[in-house]
């Protein structure tokens, strides 16, 4: 009953805000153009101890002027893209492709702006000081911000359909190019603004603004509809989409990425994907908040740990990996179906403390390093690497010619996992036990009157999620050549579903997409570290408060989560859209063959 | 006699489903009028609007002159509308003398006490077991204490939600006496009820309403012998 | 049998600061349903507001004199944790009271953590642990074989004497009776002219009020203070208000009064001593939840799931 008074409050007040559709175009090609000029302003009023500020952005960049790079070279595509899109006729999704592009300026702008007035010691080094001027900053914030409010008079529509009906050499093609795209822009993500650290202040601010920049690419893609044709494709082209994902994973190393450093980083993050995707199911799926989940990572990790032979072990019992890992997935499975239990009598938030009782009592237990198996605060360390074939997983590898960093056969590992993990997911998704966790999570009693088994439902829940936490613990423990109590404490649970919630709950590139920001934020802002908690927290809070549906949501879910959706539709809407896109897909062969539908 | 309420075109929808699509009535001061139909016609949504549980999508809600439709639940009350919820709704866990002071929860003058005296008089039953929880009493006696608890505000108008509901034919005729008595002491009542004949026997006027619309309306005997009625809602025909 | 009746007296008074926090803890869930994962963390900044009065705002000649320097400590400890607490409902929780359940869970860790994190950064010097003044009420008490710091029988003088006003408050006022009225049926008590906000703001800020309470005696008690005493002492203080019932306030406190015991005892007697003391609170907490998940003074016949 509020949502309904606040949305009318929201559109009151934004109906205010909002300039007459006439002044769209005149207002997108100022933006546009301030972008381009705030491109070529100075942003400092003085050169940074340690060279140009992030590439040529001193005042001194006027010695050459159109040596325009880095975020610069964003803010001008940027503007002369929007100016394009403004005079352009007939541009499909004009709304969107603004707002996507004026946030990005946005984005961009203020991220550097406030960097540079934080390291620079105050608003004097954005603006003027000492007879030299620098304005680039204030007005980019400016055009970003110009560009939202035209976008918001022109209005922003659906996102428009392209047709889909295209000849499958042109689709695989379409869809090669697409994700080899993808690649290169993982690629150049990971790597933007180099390593983070005292040595490189700026790694923090370049890359927050190169991910502003990356944000409002994507949102722009998606706005003229590229995104979901390109998505209808590799839903109708699944088995080769999987196949060149697949390839263009492997391919990370051959890129700018391909250093030891950022294997390992990327390795990192595929491990706490696949626990992340693990947890969507208890979570996204079944509708089971679980605040203790990182103990069934701790316990795949010390149990892969305990059968490795590590010096620090007490078994005394050396186990090929891949057995070590699949003993540890089982006995995670085994403790998760025990943790699960209670779930047959206990609902909603008690059952959220009944996890965090299990994941403190797991901790506290480690932490005292029970019957001898964890180190205590020792830790267990010295897990020999992963080795097949004499060639141990952390040496650098060389193919024919070709130079692997090391870790690089860890990284392969992980993609592989992360892939399976990934299938697995979205086979129980869409199979019967799939469906029963949804109604689960839907209506329990209806589930229940429905003839599903909701006890047995629940309990495969929870012994899915801690199976997949738990080979990933396995892994996580020889890759780091150690296995500490410390990595699975509360907090890594809270991360971990901020993670899935994030990314947004019930998908899988949602559950990917947040465990990868959230692992590689803190090695980008590490000169931030400090604040780290506080920020994670805050996003924490603001994350509820303004998407609550995460950055890829779920079709239907984002439904239930906002009320109704961004584009202002209802959950009845979008839920006739969804039968309508999959009729679609399910009949495409019979639309191909009448000719062109729309 | 002037109009104490008036409402005129109402919606209401929960997200993307319009309970009350057109909803226009009058109630005029000291009448009992009453709102009937079949089940999920949307009778209940009206009452929880005007009593600002809900908020209306469009349309107008007129008590004594003045816009209510967007006022918040709690000040609704103190306007003098006092509603009777569907269910009873007493509170359960609290003794039926504690049920009747939050009826006055608004109220600071003095005179509270005697008031719930006088809905002992009403009701002794409620008088005898006042230091009892309202959760052990019978649906009726709990109707009882929900309407005792809604008259403890004074209201001039009164909405009563389904008073009959789950109550015994006996029963049933002692709440509309009630229900008439309250009348003659100058309540204005608003009466939803589906047990339409009942309804209609005790009000000087009626609306019908049908797929959340005001479909038919009339002098409360007139609408009684209207053949779309009956055939509709008292089972002939 | 010493040692019995002294880990026994300990209980108590560790039972008493529990009790106060988890007055809140079910208050807040009795009224709006969120367990407040954040309450912890009030009861935290409340220890650190009396500190703050004590270091910054207390005259050098009245600070030895526990008279003056205590009411006054209390004083600052109540208005911060009161001001952060009403501050947290009104721009984390009040916007998502008709989110889906899971929103307002995780809002409150997220407040959790952004608390616990803004004293560390911004308390001057407390990113170590912080000693707390002792200069006061440094007596030890001898009854019988027992002897308990004076600060203790404060705390458990103090626990049970506002639990007594708070429930005869709640069980006698006219704002008790919409609060219980609210806690029952919302809409309902909004029929009867009850302004929901009004009473969720009053038990946000009498729950805080308790909790900064207890912070300040708590820090006297264990004279030193870190950004972690919230997180620890509000997982007792749920599993305190879920033992109990949570909703009641009667179970919340003797509810923490049985985990002080189980932590002292369990922490003597249990094997693997204090190190797994922590262990056996969730221990009970899991069975009570599985077993009797009304608690032990709940109702059984909740009308609201």
């Amino acid at each position: 009953m509020n949502m309904v008074s606040s949305v009318q409050t929201a559109k009151k007040l934004s109906g205010s805000l909002v300039p007459s559709p006439a002044a769209a175009k005149p207002l997108a090609v100022v933006g546009g153009v301030l972008a381009i000029v705030a491109a070529l302003l100075p942003w400092v009023t003085f050169r940074f101890n340690d060279g140009p500020y992030p590439e040529l952005a001193t005042l001194q960049f006027f010695d050459a002027p159109l040596q325009v790079t880095g975020f610069r070279l964003h803010l001008l595509l940027f503007g002369v893209a929007a100016v394009a899109v403004a005079l352009v006729p007939k541009v499909p999704g004009r709304g969107r492709v603004l707002r996507a592009l004026g946030w990005g300026v946005f984005a961009v702008s203020l991220v550097t702006t406030v960097f540079i007035v934080g390291l620079g010691g105050g608003l004097g080094a954005a603006t003027a000081a000492d007879g030299a001027s620098a304005f680039g900053g204030i007005v980019g914030v400016l055009a970003g911000l110009l560009l939202v409010l035209s976008a918001a008079a022109t209005g922003v529509g659906e996102v428009p359909r392209w047709s889909t009906d295209v000849p499958k050499p042109v689709a695989w093609l379409a869809l090669l190019l697409a994700f080899a795209c993808v690649l290169y822009l993982v690629s150049l993500t990971l790597t933007a603004g180099g390593l983070g650290g005292a040595s490189n202040p700026y790694a923090g601010p370049v890359f927050l603004a190169f991910l502003g920049m990356a944000g409002g690419l994507l949102g722009a893609l998606n706005g003229v509809g590229l995104v979901k044709w390109i998505s209808v494709l590799s839903e109708r082209h699944r088995g080769f989409s999987i196949v060149v994902l697949l390839l263009c994973a492997l391919a990370l190393p051959l890129t700018e990425a391909g250093t030891d450093y950022w294997m390992t980083v990327a390795t990192t993050i595929g491990v706490y994907a696949a626990t992340a995707i693990g947890l969507n199911v208890v979570v996204g799926l079944a509708g089971l908040l679980d605040l203790g989940y990182v103990a069934f990572m701790g316990v795949g990790a010390f149990v892969g740990a305990n059968l490795s032979g590590a010096a620090a072990a007490k078994l005394g019992i050396t186990l090929p990996f891949p057995v070590a890992a699949l003993v540890a997935a089982v006995i995670a499975g085994i403790i998760g179906a025990i943790v699960g239990s209670p779930t047959l009598r206990v609902r909603g938030d008690y059952l959220a403390i009944v996890t965090l009782a299990f994941g403190e009592i797991f901790t506290r237990s480690a932490q005292n390093d029970i019957g001898g198996l964890t180190g205590g605060p020792n830790a267990i360390p010295g897990i020999p690497a992963v080795s097949i074939g004499g060639t141990a997983f952390n040496q650098p590898l060389e193919v024919g010619g070709l130079e692997l960093p090391g870790g690089v056969l860890y990284y392969f590992m992980i993609v592989l996992v992360v892939g399976a993990v990934m299938a697995i997911f979205a086979n129980l998704k869409n199979s019967r036990i799939g469906r029963a966790w949804i109604a689960i999570r839907e209506d329990e009693d209806a589930a229940r009157a429905m003839g599903i088994k909701t006890g047995r439902a629940k309990i495969l829940a929870f012994l899915t999620g801690a199976t997949l936490a738990g080979l990933a613990g396995a892994i996580f423990a020889h890759k780091l050549g150690t296995a500490s109590y410390d990595s699975f404490k509360f907090l890594e649970s809270v991360t971990l579903l901020a993670a899935v919630i994030l990314g947004g709950m019930g998908t899988i590139p949602g559950a990917v997409l947040g465990a990868a920001l959230l692992f590689v934020l803190p090695e980008k802002l590490r000169e931030f570290s400090d604040y780290r908690l506080l920020i994670f927290g805050l996003a924490l809070v603001f994350i509820m408060r303004f998407r609550p549906q995460g950055l890829v949501p779920d079709r239907v879910r984002r439904a239930e989560l906002a009320g109704e959706t961004a584009e202002g539709k209802s959950i009845q809407q979008v839920e006739e859209a969804l039968v309508a896109e999959q009729e679609s897909v399910d009949h495409a062969p019979e639309r191909d063959a009448k000719g062109d539908r729309s | 006699m002037s109009r104490l309420l008036t409402v005129n075109g109402l919606s209401v929808a929960y997200g993307a489903i319009e309970a009350v699509r057109d909803v226009s009535f009058v109630v005029e001061e000291g009448q009992i009028v009453s709102l009937i139909g079949a089940n999920g016609a949307g009778k209940t949504t009206t009452l929880r609007t005007i009593s600002g549980l809900l908020r209306p999508r469009a349309g107008e809600i007129r008590f004594d002159g003045q816009r209510i439709d967007s006022l918040p639940a709690h000040t609704i009350l103190a306007k003098g509308i006092a509603q009777c919820p569907e269910g009873r709704r007493t509170f359960g866990r609290m003794t039926v003398e504690e049920n009747l002071q939050l009826g006055a929860y608004t109220r600071s003058d003095d005179k509270v006490e005697a008031d719930i005296r006088r809905v002992y008089e009403l009701f002794p039953v409620l008088g005898e077991r006042r230091q009892q929880k309202a959760g052990l009493f019978s649906g009726g006696e709990q109707q009882m204490l929900a309407i005792g608890r809604a008259m403890m505000s004074r209201p001039r108008l009164l909405m009563l939600d389904e008073p009959s509901m789950g109550l015994s034919p006996i029963m049933t005729q002692r709440i509309f006496d009630t229900i008439r008595e309250l009348q003659a002491q100058g309540t204005t009542i608003l009466l939803v009820e589906q047990n339409a004949l009942a309804a209609l026997a005790l009000s000087d006027r009626g609306y019908v309403i049908d797929l959340g619309a005001t479909t038919l309306e009339g002098p409360g005997p007139e609408l009684l012998a209207d053949t779309r009625v009956r055939e509709a809602y008292l089972g002939e025909g | 049998m010493t040692t019995l009746l002294q880990q026994i007296a300990n209980g108590i008074a560790l039972g008493a600061t529990i009790g106060l926090i988890a007055l809140g803890y079910t208050m807040v869930y009795g009224i709006i349903q969120l367990i407040n994962f954040a309450h912890g963390e009030v009861f935290m900044v409340g220890a650190f507001g009396g500190l703050a009065t004590y270091r910054w705002l207390l005259p050098e000649g009245i600070r030895g004199d526990w008279y003056l320097s205590l009411p006054l400590m209390l004083l600052g400890g109540v208005v911060v944790a009161v001001t952060v607490a009403l501050l947290m409902e009104r721009f984390a929780y009040r916007p998502l009271r008709n989110a889906p359940r899971l929103a307002p869970l995780i809002t409150a860790l997220g407040v959790s953590i952004v608390l616990q994190e803004a004293i560390r950064l911004w308390f001057p010097d407390a990113d170590a642990a912080q000693p707390f003044p002792k200069a006061f009420l440094d007596a030890q008490i001898k009854i019988g074989p027992i002897s308990l710091r004076a600060t203790q029988l404060l705390l458990i003088a103090v626990s049970i004497v506002l639990s007594v006003l708070l429930q005869t408050y709640v069980n006698r006022s006219k704002m008790g009776r919409a609060m219980r009225a609210t806690a029952q049926d919302p809409d309902t008590a909004r029929l009867m002219g009850i302004n929901p906000n009004r009473v969720i703001v009053l038990t946000f800020a009498i729950g805080a009020a308790l909790a900064g309470v207890a912070g300040v005696l708590y820090g006297i008690d264990i004279t030193n203070v870190d950004n972690a005493i919230g997180f620890q002492n509000g997982i007792f203080a749920f599993t305190a208000a879920v033992l109990g019932g949570i909703g009641s306030l009667r179970g919340a406190v003797i509810g923490a009064f049985v985990i002080g015991l189980i932590k002292t005892l369990g922490g003597q007697y249990m094997p693997g001593g204090t190190q797994y003391d922590y262990v056996w609170i969730f221990v009970v907490l899991i069975l009570v939840l599985v077993f009797r998940p009304q608690g032990l003074f709940g109702e059984a016949e909740r009308v609201r799931a």
